[in-house]
C-alpha cells in the first residue's frame, strides 16, 4: 500500500468536505505531537484536516466515535473493517445513512500487530461515498486460526485459565470494541449482580465469556480488543469462535448488508441444533 | 470419598410444556432421579444465558433447559429465538473447555411425561460420568449451611 499517496488523497477530500461545509466533523488519524505515533484526529477545521495521515499504525476503530457524534454530519476515514462496523450500526439503527460520509480505504493489507488481519476476507470497503487508494489486484489469502480448535477441551480450559488469570479487568477491550455500547455494562450492574468485580479466574472467565456472547452475530472479528489489551491476552479467541459458528451454522456475517436483521433479532424455523438432545 | 457422587442439575423448564411434563411424570408415578432442581420460567425465550452461567458459577454440576417443540411455542416464536441463543452459548462454553455433557438443551411437550423422566435419567447419567464441576478455576465449591460458597482466588 502506498501510504503517502493515500494520506494525500485523504487530506484533499477532508479539506474539501469541511471547506464546502458538507460535513461538520471529520474523523481521521493524525500524528501525535511528541511521540509521532498515529492517533485519532477529530476536527471541524479545514486547516487541521490537512494534517491527517494514514499508515499501518492506524489500528484503532474510529467507528467507535460515530455514536457520540450521531446527531452531526460526519465524515469518517474508514478501513474496510470499519465500513463493516458502520454497516452494522446502520443495521442496528444507531446511525442515519445520509449523515455519515464514508471515505473508504481500498486494498487494505492490514494494520501492524493485529492477528485478526490474517483472518480478514474483506479487503475493500463494503459501503463508501469516496474511495482512496488502489483496489487489490491479486487475492489475499485469508486463513482462520484454528490452532485452539485442535486442542482437547481440557487443554483449552487450561489455556484460557492461564490467559484470563492475567486479566486486570481494565475493560480496555470493552472500550475499544465498536459493538460494546450498552449504557450499563453487565459488569457494572448491581442488581442483579451477574459477575463480581474481584480479580478471580472465575470472575474473569465469566466476564470474557459473557462479553463474547453479547458480541455473537455482531463481532466483525476486527481484533481491536486484542490490540487494546495491555496484558496481551488472547481476548479475541472467544468472539472469533462465535464469528465462525454464526458464519458456518447460519451463514450470517455481520456488517455486510445494512438491511439485514442481526443474528438474534431473527430466526428460521429450520435452524440447526447440532448438540441438542433429540 | 465413600459417598457416591450425586450431581446437582439445575433445570430451566418452560411453564407451558416441560414443567407440565414434569407434573405429568409425577402424577403418573414415573420415577426419575432427584438430582434436578427445577426453575420454572414463562418461556424458553426468557432464559438469559446469564442465568445459566450463574448456575454453573454457583456450584451446579450441569444444566438442563427444556422448552416447547419448535413450532409449538405458547408465545408463537419464543423458542426459535431461544434456540439461536442456546446454540451459541453451548458452542462458546464447549470451546472454553466446559464438558458438553453439562450443557443439556432439549424440547419436551406437556404430554411427554415419560420422555421427561428419560431425559433426566440420561442427563444425570452423563453428568455422573464427567464428575463434579469444579468451576472455571478448577478449585471446586464449598458447601456450608445449605449455601454454596465460592473460594475467592
Amino acid at each position: 500500500m502506498n501510504y503517502h499517496k493515500i494520506s494525500q488523497e485523504i487530506k484533499d477530500i477532508a479539506f474539501r468536505l469541511l471547506a464546502d461545509k458538507e460535513v461538520e466533523l471529520v474523523l481521521g488519524f493524525g500524528k501525535e505531537k511528541f511521540s509521532g505515533q498515529s492517533t485519532p484526529l477529530i476536527t471541524s477545521s479545514p486547516e487541521k484536516a490537512r494534517e491527517m495521515i494514514f499508515d499501518e499504525n492506524c489500528a484503532m476503530m474510529l467507528a467507535n466515535y460515530l455514536r457520540e457524534h450521531a446527531g452531526k454530519k460526519v465524515a469518517i476515514i474508514a478501513k474496510p473493517c470499519e465500513t463493516r462496523a458502520i454497516v452494522a450500526y446502520l443495521a442496528e439503527d444507531l446511525l442515519v445513512r445520509d449523515r455519515v460520509t464514508i471515505i473508504g480505504i481500498q486494498g487494505c493489507t492490514g494494520v501492524k500487530d493485529n492477528t485478526a488481519c490474517q483472518e480478514c476476507t474483506v479487503r475493500e470497503p463494503v459501503l463508501a461515498d469516496y474511495t482512496v487508494g488502489e483496489p487489490l489486484t491479486d487475492e489475499v489469502e485469508a486463513q482462520d486460526d484454528l490452532s485452539l480448535e485442535e486442542m482437547s477441551p481440557q487443554e483449552r480450559l487450561e489455556y484460557f485459565r492461564e490467559e484470563f488469570s492475567r486479566c486486570i479487568r481494565c475493560y480496555a477491550c470493552r472500550e475499544a470494541c465498536y459493538a460494546c455500547y450498552c449504557p450499563v455494562c453487565f459488569t457494572d450492574s448491581n442488581r442483579p449482580r451477574w459477575v463480581e468485580e474481584t480479580l478471580g479466574i472465575n470472575e474473569n472467565f465469566t466476564f470474557h465469556l459473557m462479553r463474547s456472547l453479547h458480541m455473537a452475530g455482531r463481532c466483525i472479528n476486527c481484533g481491536a480488543c486484542e490490540v487494546a489489551c495491555p496484558e496481551g491476552i488472547d481476548v479475541r479467541a472467544l468472539a472469533a469462535k462465535l464469528y465462525r459458528v454464526s458464519r458456518d451454522l447460519y451463514s450470517f456475517e455481520p456488517g455486510m448488508d445494512p438491511e439485514e436483521k442481526t443474528l438474534f433479532a431473527t430466526y428460521d424455523s429450520e435452524d440447526p441444533q447440532p448438540r441438542f438432545i433429540d | 470419598m465413600a459417598k457416591t457422587f450425586e450431581p446437582k442439575i439445575i433445570a430451566f423448564l418452560c411453564n407451558w410444556c416441560t414443567y407440565a411434563a414434569a407434573d405429568l411424570a409425577g402424577s403418573s408415578r414415573i420415577q426419575y432421579p432427584h438430582n434436578v432442581r427445577v426453575v420454572r420460567v414463562p418461556c424458553s425465550g426468557r432464559i438469559d444465558p446469564f442465568l445459566l452461567i450463574k448456575a454453573l458459577n454457583s456450584g451446579a454440576d450441569g444444566i438442563l433447559v427444556s422448552g416447547c417443540h419448535p413450532g409449538d411455542c405458547h408465545y408463537l416464536n419464543g423458542n426459535y429465538y431461544a434456540r439461536r441463543r442456546l446454540v451459541m452459548f453451548q458452542e462458546l462454553l464447549i470451546f472454553a473447555g466446559v464438558e458438553e455433557e453439562r450443557l443439556n438443551f432439549t424440547w419436551c411437550s406437556a404430554a411427554e411425561g415419560k420422555r421427561f423422566a428419560e431425559i433426566v435419567e440420561d442427563v444425570v447419567e452423563q453428568v455422573k460420568k464427567v464428575g463434579p464441576w469444579k468451576g472455571f478455576d478448577g478449585r471446586g465449591f464449598q458447601e456450608k449451611g445449605g449455601m454454596v460458597l465460592h473460594e475467592l482466588s
